[in-house]
């Protein structure tokens, strides 16, 4: 088969213009793969420091990774006093049945397993509704304080102790859900006395 | 293609101030020619949203703008399409990136619609009819303006969704803790009713601007135009 000049000048020009546009954007990854890490780790920073207590140790570093059978393994950003007890244990958890895809949920607990503090991290609930899990400041710190054993673990319309909101109830439904499968995990797997054991074995 | 008047005319010099003009308003991204409708009723429940939205669209347009036109000669006519595609696929990447490392919060926000960028015909749209067929300095312009003038749109209907739908204006209480927000506009049923207005009301200035000038036009023609200007009024 022949190839002409004019179609050899379209397979050059086309695989130019290609190999320059992949040189330029593997060079602004290697610019940029830095900064974005960076920027994540920040953006998790702030994020535990809302739900953590004072500490003096660095969470982000501080963890312990639990790698459950049927599921992806979790990671638990792990809060000390000065005195290097823990404070609190924080980590991520997903609602996956939220009004609008999967709300992400950032849950920090205390040494005796009642919630320490919980924030919404990610969402696209509908704003002005679903969204009051974010901005409305009382709902959110209603959470605190509450565990599997002295609180009812649903929205007031389905009798539990957790309020829904005018016109959105799927949204705290979700949350609330997730937050009590979130607990439950923490408490069957056992996470506070694997991490202070895992710590017996580094001080050993 | 739209008509438009500072693409077809090789012949006459173009002139910076047109292309300007054309971007802004004659030929506004939005207004007239009624492209990027995607990230417009997307992205815009706020007027800061809109505003870095428009940004990252203007900067991704200079960029594909003056590449198209400084390699326009070496493009052979058949593969023109995919080669423009790649290279604007190739500059949004970047942009976004860039976001991702810099402005983490609102690219987190914007999300998806930064990699949409790619698809927006009226970035493609300018390469093809404007770009290839101008040089650098002109295709530039024309990126700044058309750019801007998207910009300003995205800005002008997120403005307007925000104050109604939240009382707000860039992030600030306009209208008072007692107004009642107009969640529809927040809402994707607000974003068209809004845009119907806003288009209904560019048109309306449109018209009086289109009457004022021939009015002007034929004032100074001819002594009939006596008659004509109090009906333009």
């Amino acid at each position: 088969m022949n190839i002409s000049r004019e179609q050899w000048r379209m397979i050059i020009a086309l695989v130019l213009v290609a190999v320059i546009s992949t040189v330029l954007l593997g060079i602004t990854n290697m610019l940029t793969k830095a900064p974005i890490a960076q920027a994540q780790r920040q953006a998790l920073m702030q994020a535990l420091m809302q739900v953590l207590p004072e500490h003096s140790n660095d969470p982000i570093t501080d963890t312990f990774i639990l790698s459950p059978k049927d599921s992806q393994p979790i990671t638990f950003y792990i809060s000390r006093n000065p005195e290097q007890h823990i404070n609190a244990i924080a980590w991520q958890t997903i609602a996956p049945d939220g009004y609008n895809g999967s709300i992400h949920i950032l849950i920090a607990v205390n040494p005796d397993s009642s919630i320490h503090a919980i924030r919404i991290i990610d969402h696209q609930e509908t704003p002005g509704l679903g969204d009051g899990i974010v901005k409305n400041i009382p709902w959110i710190h209603a959470f605190s304080d509450k565990s599997l054993s002295n609180a009812r673990w649903a929205v007031r319309k389905d009798g539990g102790d957790f309020d829904q909101f005018t016109g959105a109830t799927i949204t705290p439904r979700a949350v609330v859900k997730a937050v009590k499968k979130a607990l439950q995990m923490f408490a069957q797997s056992q996470v506070l006395r694997l991490v202070s054991k895992s710590e017996v074995n580094h001080a050993q | 293609m739209h008509s438009n008047a500072t693409s077809n005319s090789n012949d006459t010099p173009i002139r910076n101030a047109d292309i300007l003009a054309d971007g802004l308003w004659h030929n506004n991204t939005i207004f007239t020619q009624l492209l990027g409708m995607c990230p417009l009723l997307g992205v815009t429940t706020s007027a800061e949203n809109g505003f870095w939205m428009g940004a990252a669209t203007l900067l991704a347009l200079i960029c594909s703008n003056v590449t198209v036109s400084l390699i326009r000669g070496g493009i052979p006519e058949h593969v023109r399409i995919p080669a423009y595609i790649t290279i604007i696929a190739a500059f949004v990447s970047i942009i976004g990136m860039a976001m991702n490392a810099w402005m983490h919060e609102m690219y987190l926000i914007l999300g998806l619609f930064i990699p949409l960028i790619v698809v927006n015909c009226a970035i493609l749209g300018r390469a093809e009819a404007f770009a290839s067929k101008n040089t650098p300095i002109h295709s530039f312009v024309d990126a700044i303006a058309m750019g801007s003038g998207f910009t300003f749109a995205l800005v002008l209907l997120g403005g307007v969704r925000e104050l109604l739908g939240q009382g707000e204006l860039f992030g600030f209480e306009v209208l008072g803790a007692n107004y009642p927000d107009v969640l529809m506009f927040i809402l994707p049923p607000g974003a068209f009713i809004a845009l119907g207005f806003i288009l209904a009301g560019v048109n309306i200035i449109k018209q009086r601007m289109q009457a004022q000038k021939k009015a002007l036009m034929m004032a100074s023609s001819s002594s009939d135009a006596v008659e004509a200007v109090p009906q333009a009024k």
